[in-house]
């Protein structure tokens, strides 16, 4: 009998395009694992296009469909998977629903991207930091966080490796035994065409972590959606290999770049010679990257031990 | 490598656990490489053949809001438009607006309609809908795949025989759709009763100008289970399975019925097990094994021949 690995996801909507839901289902479901999905908004199209309209769920709504599911007697989950909130509330209403998971199901991991800002500027209300700092990140299992998030959730500036190593400390004492970097503005030993990204995870059953660090190509456009895209793959690449964050990152990193590399083509594409492609042509290639997302080819010599 | 850019508009329930509406057409679409656009009518906690079932409906307003929006953007360019399940007259009316407004954008557009009304002779949906799918939404669609109670009901005639089945399918071409699937009747089948009937109906334009007609007829086996879901995977696969053939109703009948039994198949294997010797599957035991089926989805091994008619 195949159990099946159940997520409840609680992210956005969008009609058209690949950001909060649409962009973590179906690369998931791809993967094999049954999504439930809750969405916390319906609007056409994601905030980078020159218009969108939509509807947004309350807390009050949160709370009745999960009611419902609960009533079933279903709310069984494996994980919770987290991204973009704007309203406390609605965050509030998720770390309860995530602890009365926890109670249902204690091996439940909760993946958390504590969406806040980044570049040195909150892209939310200034008040949701407390509800990550001292509600959310404590019921994580997995941390998302950029460095201006990781910066915001500790009180502590990253200027070095060394910072960032400390930070991911700070982190696992919150709460969450794994903690990804997403992004850094720390130099890559590769030149300043890479990103520096780096991982921690607790090892099993001692107090020792593994440390590792990720040199990424920067990407010449601004694209929406890939971090929904990298927590999702983190939760199936942590879940396929838990205790082995450097293979799990190594998948993940992989299948970000096949996805970004192909929407990168077919934009530039659309957009046409010397013209730069708009949100609607930089919308992820999920459907068309469905290979890569089921058996990335590792991009190698990506991850090393710290 | 020449990749298929087909866009599909969708506009059904979503449920947060299980597959029906959206959450039924949209993945099986997705693998076999369509974009999937979608517009969720309901959020509801999962289907009503649960116990409890709770959440939010989508106003005919709210509709249109969100369509406003795409149409802002000027991305409202579709190959497709998929609809299925709907409980309010005003919200279709806004939906026939809206595919309307699609077609003169791309005249090539083809609307994929379940006109879902009832079955075995009783409706369950609110009665006023029923002028508005004859009246205005069977008008403007494609391609349609009622059931024998809502063939009956959109064309007010009975179907007590083939030849019953073939000119109901006739009188619902005139209507406006060119593509006619019956998905289920109570004709007795040539291989038994643990058979059903579906039947199909092709118009196609030749090239001197005249209509020609492919009609087939297809004995399915029946299941002892209610699924639901399964209209809704039923009508996304048709869309997909005409658009690799569009000129042969027998292929696309016969790939689409039979990813339609692997997946029931693979559905109600597990809902047994999960159940228990002897006791019947409850509604969470007995949704959609989809995510399992991927590979039954993208390539259906072909387990029933559709016959053609010749009249």
């Amino acid at each position: 009998l195949e159990a099946p690995c159940r997520v409840l996801s609680i992210q956005s909507h969008v009609v058209r395009g690949y950001v909060g839901n649409k962009s973590a289902s179906f690369p998931l479901q791809v993967l094999g694992f049954e999504v439930d999905s809750i969405n916390s908004v319906q609007f056409s199209n994601h905030t980078g296009y020159a218009h969108w309209k939509g509807q947004v769920l309350t807390a009050e709504e949160l709370n009745v469909l999960y009611d419902g599911i609960k009533l079933n007697n279903v709310h069984h989950y494996d994980y919770v998977l987290t991204g973009y909130t704007r309203d406390t509330s609605f965050l509030e209403t998720v770390v309860d629903i995530v602890q009365e998971l926890k109670r249902m199901n204690p091996k439940l991991v909760y993946v958390c991207d504590p969406v806040m800002g980044d570049q040195g500027s909150m892209y939310v209300p200034e008040n949701i930091l407390p509800v990550y700092r001292d509600k959310v990140v404590a019921v994580a299992d997995i941390l998302t966080p950029n460095q201006f998030e990781a910066e915001l959730l500790t009180g502590r500036k990253i200027n070095t490796e060394k910072d960032a190593l400390e930070v991911m400390d700070l982190l696992h004492q919150m709460g969450p035994d794994t903690v990804v970097l997403t992004s850094t503005d720390l130099p890559s030993p590769r030149g300043d065409q890479f990103l520096v990204a780096l991982g921690s995870q607790k090892i099993d059953g001692t107090k020792s972590t593994q440390k590792i660090r990720m040199d990424m190509p920067k990407v010449d456009a601004v694209f929406v959606g890939t971090g929904d895209l990298f927590a999702a793959m983190l939760l199936a690449w942590t879940h396929l290999h838990p205790n082995d964050l450097k293979a799990a990152c190594e998948k993940t990193i992989s299948v970000m770049h096949h996805v970004i590399k192909r929407t990168m083509t077919y934009a530039n594409e659309m957009a046409g010679q010397g013209k730069r492609p708009n949100p609607a042509q930089l919308e992820l290639r999920m459907v068309q990257s469905k290979k890569d997302i089921e058996d990335p080819a590792i991009v190698v010599e990506r991850v090393m031990d710290v | 490598m020449h990749e298929m850019e087909c866009r599909v508009l969708s506009i059904q329930s979503h449920v947060v656990r299980g597959y029906v509406g959206n959450k039924s057409a949209s993945f099986p679409l997705q693998v076999l490489g369509f974009e999937v656009d979608s517009i969720n009518s309901v959020q509801f906690s999962n289907h009503t053949g649960y116990s409890h079932w709770k959440g939010q409906v989508l106003t005919a307003d709210e509709l249109h809001v969100l369509y406003e929006g795409i149409k802002l953007n000027n991305v409202h360019h579709y190959d497709y438009v998929l609809t299925g399940y709907t409980r309010d007259t005003s919200f279709l009316e806004m939906v026939v607006d809206i595919i309307q407004e699609l077609k003169r954008a791309n005249p090539n557009l083809v609307y994929v309609c379940d006109p879902v009304l009832g079955d075995h002779g009783s409706m369950y949906v609110p009665q006023n809908l029923h002028p508005v799918y004859k009246n205005k939404v069977v008008p403007v669609a494609d391609i349609i795949t009622p059931n024998q109670f809502e063939a009956e009901l959109l064309t007010g005639k009975n179907i007590s025989t083939e030849k019953d089945a073939v000119e109901v399918m006739d009188l619902l071409h005139k209507m406006g759709p060119d593509t006619v699937v019956i998905t289920s009747s109570d004709l007795p089948s040539r291989l038994g009763d643990r058979f059903l009937v579906s039947l199909g109906s092709q118009r196609t334009m030749m090239p001197d100008g005249t209509k020609s007609t492919q009609r087939v007829r297809m004995e399915i086996p029946k299941v002892d289970a209610v699924f639901v879901g399964t209209g809704d995977l039923f009508a996304a696969m048709l869309l997909a399975w005409t658009h690799h053939y569009p000129n042969d109703l027998k292929t696309a009948c016969e790939k689409t019925f039979s990813v339609m039994h692997h997946v029931i198949q693979r559905t109600i294997s597990y809902a047994h097990e999960l159940a228990g010797p002897g006791r019947r599957p409850s509604p969470p035991q007995l949704e959609l094994r989809m995510v399992q089926s991927k590979a039954d989805i993208e390539d259906p091994a072909i387990v029933m021949e559709a016959t053609v008619l010749t009249l």
